[in-house]
Formats: C-alpha cells, sequence, structure tokens
C-alpha cells in the first residue's frame, strides 16, 4: 500500500472541523459464484472495493471523488450513508462512527439518491417533499414552510403541484435535492448527480449546487463523479479513487496544475520540427506528441512550463522563427488522461 | 404513527391515481360474488349437514372464508410486495437514509395494501349481503379484534419473506406453502371437520382455522367475543413467538445485506 500523492494534502490528526473522516477504510464483496462453483463447493475471491482509504474533508467544503466506473466512490458514499458494513478501518461523520452510532449519522447526513425512480411519479413535488418531511420528523405548518422554502431554492415553485412523472430530468434532479434537504443535513452526498443531464442542465445543475448549497446552505459536499471537468469546475478539493485505493488527494486548483492545466495544443503553420526541438531543449515544451492536421495547420498536444506564461513563451519563440501560431489553449484533460498521470506519479512515488 | 401514516397516504395517492384500475378492481370484486352465490346455492343441501353450527348457509359461510383468505394473502405479500418495489425504484435508499425505524418503515410499506384489503373486504360482504348471505350485522364490531389478530399472526410470514428479499431477492416458498395449506386445511372452502384423517391434525397449526372458527361463530352464529376465547388465546400466543422469531430473521437478514452491500440493490 502506498501513500496517495499528496498535493497540499496530508493526513492531519482529527479535528473538529472535519466532518468527514476515514481511516483506512476498507471493504470487499464476495463476486458472485457461477452454478459450477457453487456445486463443486469453490468459493470465489472476493473483490476489492475498497483499500485502506484515509482521508479528511473539513465542515463546510466541496470535495471531489473521481475515478472510473468500479473504482470505489459508489461503495464509500453507501458506507457513509450506513447502507454498507465495512471490513476493517473506520469512518465517521461529524464525529459520529458510522457503525456505532447510524442513527446520528443518519441525522447529519444525507445522500442525494440520484436515481429519479426514486420518486414517486404518481405525486406531485409537494406530495413528494410532505412524505420525506412526514420522515424526517417535520409537521404541520413547519413542515409546509420548509417544502415552500425548498421548492422555492430549487426553483420548482411553478411546478409544486404537477405530477413528477411529468417533470425533465433536471427538475427531478433538483426536486431530489429539496427532498435530501429536508433534513437540514450538515453533510451531502452526490453520487454522479449529472449523469442523465444534457449539457446546458448540467451546467445549471452544477452552477445551482456551488452557489446555493454549498455556498448559500454552508453544506459540506462529497460530490463522485466521473467527470473530470465537473470535479475541477465544482470542487475545492478532489480525491481520485483507482480500484479502491485513493490515489491521490489535495486542492483541486493544485491537482489541475500538477496533471493537466500546462497542457497545450498548439495550431501552427508550417510545422517547425526545428523551433519545436529548440523549445524542447529549453524545457519550454514538454511531453510533446503530434495531432492530425486540420485545415492545413499543423497540430502539437504539450505541456509547457510554467502554464499560460510557457505559452507566451513558446507563441513568442514560434513566431519570432517564422511560424504563424493560430491558436495555443489549454487541453481540458479528460478522465483517462488525468488517471494515467495521477497513476504515473503515484507510481513514480511509490 | 406519523410516519406511518404519511407512509401509507402516499400509497394511497399513487394507487388512487390509476382512477380506471380503482374501478375495475371493486367491479371486478363485485363481479365475482355472483358465480359464488349460484353455486353455493346449489350446493346449499350438500354442505348443510358438515356447516351446522357455523351459520348453517353455505354462501354466507364460504364468504367469510374467502374475505379472510383475501386478507390473508393481502398481508402475507403486502410486505415483501412493497420491499421489492421500493428496492427496484431506489425509494429503499431514500426511506434507509432517514431517521425512520425499521418497523415504521415496514407497517408503513405495507399499510395501504392491508388497510385495502379491509376495504376490499367489507364490499364483498355487503355484496353478499344484497346476494342473500345472513350476516349478524351488529356483531361487525366485535369481529374486527379477530380481524386484527388475523392479520398479525400472518404478520411474521410477512417479515420472514421480507427478510427473505432483502437477503436474497426472492420470497422464497414459504408465503404459497402457508397460503396453500390455508386454503385447503384451514376452513376455507369446508369445516377442518371433513378433512380425512391425520390431514386433520395439520389444521391445528394453521393459524386462518382459528381465526376462521372464531369469524364465523361471531358473523354467522351471532355470539359474543367471549365464546372464542379458545381461538383467540392460541391466536395471540402464535403471533407472540412467531412476531419475535420473525423479527430475530429479518435483523439477521438487515446485518447481512449491510455487509454484503446488497441492501438497495436490484
Amino acid at each position: 500500500m502506498t501513500a496517495p500523492v499528496s498535493v497540499a494534502f496530508t493526513a492531519r490528526p482529527v479535528s473538529s472541523g472535519n466532518a468527514v473522516v476515514l481511516d483506512r477504510l476498507t471493504k470487499s464483496f464476495a463476486k458472485q459464484r457461477g452454478w459450477r462453483a457453487i456445486l463443486t463447493g469453490r468459493k470465489s475471491e472476493p473483490v476489492r472495493a475498497l483499500s485502506e482509504v484515509s482521508c479528511e474533508v473539513r465542515a463546510g467544503e466541496f470535495f471531489g471523488l473521481l475515478g472510473e466506473n468500479g473504482a470505489g466512490k459508489t461503495t464509500l458514499f453507501k458506507i457513509l450513508a450506513t447502507l454498507v458494513i465495512p471490513e476493517s478501518g473506520t469512518a465517521s461523520v461529524s464525529g459520529f462512527d458510522v457503525i456505532r452510532s447510524p442513527n446520528r449519522v443518519r441525522e447529519v447526513l444525507a445522500p442525494v439518491i440520484a436515481d429519479e425512480r426514486s420518486l414517486n411519479w404518481r405525486l406531485s413535488a409537494r406530495e413528494n417533499m410532505r412524505l420525506f418531511a412526514a420522515l424526517h420528523g417535520l409537521r404541520g405548518a413547519a413542515a409546509t414552510r420548509r417544502i415552500d422554502e425548498l421548492l422555492t431554492l430549487v426553483n420548482l415553485v411553478e411546478a409544486t403541484d404537477r405530477l413528477v412523472s411529468g417533470f425533465s430530468s433536471g427538475m427531478k434532479q433538483r426536486l431530489l435535492v429539496a427532498r435530501t434537504l429536508l433534513a437540514r443535513p450538515s453533510v451531502l452526498l452526490l453520487d454522479e448527480p449529472t449523469r442523465s443531464l444534457d449539457p446546458i442542465s448540467a451546467r445549471a445543475f452544477r452552477r445551482f449546487l456551488r452557489e446555493d448549497i454549498a455556498l448559500a446552505q454552508g453544506c459540506t459536499v462529497l460530490l463522485a463523479t466521473h467527470n473530470a471537468e465537473e470535479a475541477f469546475e465544482l470542487c475545492d478539493r478532489v480525491g481520485v479513487l483507482h480500484r479502491g485505493q485513493l490515489v491521490a488527494a489535495g486542492q483541486t486548483s493544485e491537482l489541475a496544475r500538477q496533471v493537466g492545466e500546462d497542457r497545450f495544443a498548439i495550431w501552427m503553420r508550417p510545422a517547425h520540427p526545428a523551433a519545436i526541438a529548440a523549445l524542447t531543449a529549453q524545457g519550454v515544451i514538454r511531453d510533446m506528441r503530434p495531432l492530425d492536421e486540420e485545415d492545413g495547420w499543423s497540430r502539437i498536444e504539450c505541456d509547457l512550463r510554467d502554464g499560460l506564461d510557457g505559452a507566451a513563451e513558446a507563441v513568442s519563440f514560434l513566431t519570432n522563427a517564422g511560424v504563424r501560431v493560430a491558436r495555443c489553449e489549454p487541453v481540458k484533460l479528460s478522465l483517462a488522461d488525468l488517471l494515467e498521470r495521477v497513476l504515473e506519479q503515484h507510481r513514480s512515488n511509490a | 404513527m406519523h410516519k406511518i401514516w404519511a407512509l401509507i397516504r402516499a400509497s394511497w395517492l399513487s394507487a388512487s391515481s390509476y382512477k380506471l384500475g380503482v374501478v375495475f378492481s371493486f367491479g371486478s370484486l363485485i363481479l365475482s360474488v355472483i358465480p359464488i352465490f349460484f353455486v353455493t346455492r346449489a350446493l346449499q343441501t350438500t354442505m348443510a349437514d358438515v356447516i351446522k353450527g357455523q351459520g348453517d348457509q353455505y354462501f354466507a359461510f364460504l364468504i367469510i372464508g374467502l374475505i379472510a383468505l383475501n386478507i390473508v394473502t393481502s398481508t402475507i405479500y403486502a410486505l415483501p410486495g412493497g420491499l421489492q418495489n421500493a428496492t427496484s425504484t431506489g425509494t429503499l435508499e431514500a426511506l434507509l437514509a432517514t431517521p425512520t425505524s425499521v418497523t415504521a418503515m415496514l407497517v408503513g410499506l405495507s399499510g395501504y395494501e392491508v388497510l385495502f384489503s379491509l376495504v376490499r373486504s367489507l364490499v364483498m360482504l355487503l355484496t353478499a349481503a344484497v346476494l342473500g348471505a345472513q350476516i349478524e350485522w351488529l356483531r361487525l364490531g366485535a369481529s374486527l379484534p379477530i380481524i386484527g389478530l388475523v392479520v398479525l399472526a400472518h404478520l411474521p410470514i410477512a417479515i420472514v419473506t421480507a427478510a427473505m428479499v432483502l437477503a436474497f431477492r426472492t420470497r422464497g416458498p414459504l408465503p404459497q406453502v402457508v397460503l396453500m395449506l390455508s386454503s385447503f386445511l384451514g376452513g376455507v372452502y369446508y369445516p377442518t371437520t371433513v378433512i380425512p384423517g391425520w390431514i386433520e391434525s395439520i389444521s391445528a397449526f394453521i393459524p386462518l382455522t382459528y381465526g376462521l372458527t372464531a369469524l364465523r361463530a361471531i358473523l354467522l352464529e351471532g355470539r359474543s367475543i367471549a365464546s372464542v376465547w379458545r381461538e383467540i388465546s392460541i391466536l395471540v400466543a402464535f403471533t407472540v413467538v412467531a412476531t419475535v422469531l420473525s423479527a430475530l430473521a429479518f435483523r439477521a437478514a438487515l446485518r447481512y445485506a449491510r455487509r454484503v452491500g446488497n441492501l438497495a440493490q436490484y
């Protein structure tokens, strides 16, 4: 077991300012056996979903968990939501242990169930909210007031008495968030909340999460996503899970800079290998790879030393060398690229 | 209690939004009583002797049997059905994330189905009365505790079935076995006294046997609740023992589901 790549993020002693503390959290699941294995009595190898994950999330923080499918994000969330019992290690929310005090954990933490089917589609938005208000112990005028507040917050006032079956995906997602906020949770878990939204709705929803939920409500938010762009846009800090291991964690800006912010694409004409070689020799360009030509423009993708400063230096150098530069812009890192880079750093640290 | 009613109310609002379904449900129920009336009238002479002391009218005898069987069927299937539905839609995960006790959740998820079966029973009884079934209407109130006990006595079977659903995603054979035994050996269609030989002794282990004896004594013979104390005692004893055992089974299933991670998985 190697330590995660640390970017302004180190394991700190538990403090009262931590909303979530994970300490060497481990969970394995038994693999489902086929008929042959059952009949021959062969035991299946357990699948390790989480492996000694340690991490802290400070109160009021927007923390992103990045990882591909099967990385362990959902398992981690289910442990925090007291739906799954860990094998070893501990997890606590606002100081309450998820195994010893599950009821207290449920009072302070709420998972936003992203599955739209978890709403009752044959009921109106208000009736859906009324049911969960009762389950959270709210009744009478207090419940009505809270429901009105939240439906206003998620901008569903106009649709309050409409059946949920007629809602768009974006409206349903907002209603799911409103339903979760009934409990006035201090910690909110969001598991891929924008997966069923179109890009425009997803952007609006992200803005809503950041401005109305995290900043206005003061919630600590844990967001699981496999969309690197989403994590970088929303989160103060991110952790990267890979095959159950936390391989990186730290300030989003720092992590983005380390693993992706210096990556640029340059459009130029003509291709000038000598100039590129000179920039590489000066250390301005690193890790260059040529891309396909586009409309007669040669393209390369590379890391530029010092980000934008390096970009200015490279463009100036190329222009002086007689190369026309049409574009020099940062490359948006896909999760696959990000993981590749993080794992590379992780391995070299190990 | 407030949480239970909230869950029942939501189920009612959801079910009643399918208006045509509600109409068909009651329409088919009313229509189903008509053939029963004609068949039982044809068999009245044959059955008169064996049902002596249990109302003497085979139509009323069978209607009470079928009503009780319907209530038992709803009780046994409502909870695992509600749990399966909540699991497949993801509602269970949302419910479990609220500070609601497991007991309140289970009663709330199944409560509507059981209450609806009671309403259907009343409609069936009224239809039968219109067709000439001799019911002691003044004793209807006295029959309610017996109906409550019949529901409670079968709730443990529902809880064990729900535990199976929670842990293994299958209802298992228990509900079918109980319903089959209750149908044929519990006195639904004929008195248990006509069951031949050793098979009759099995009916002594079926809670519906006692429930039906008590219900018919009260609703068809007009006897008091005190006259069926023996049946009540047996039902209470069965309920207490079975409830404790089923609660243990459910707790074990819940823990197992949390350990293997399939609590809210379909």
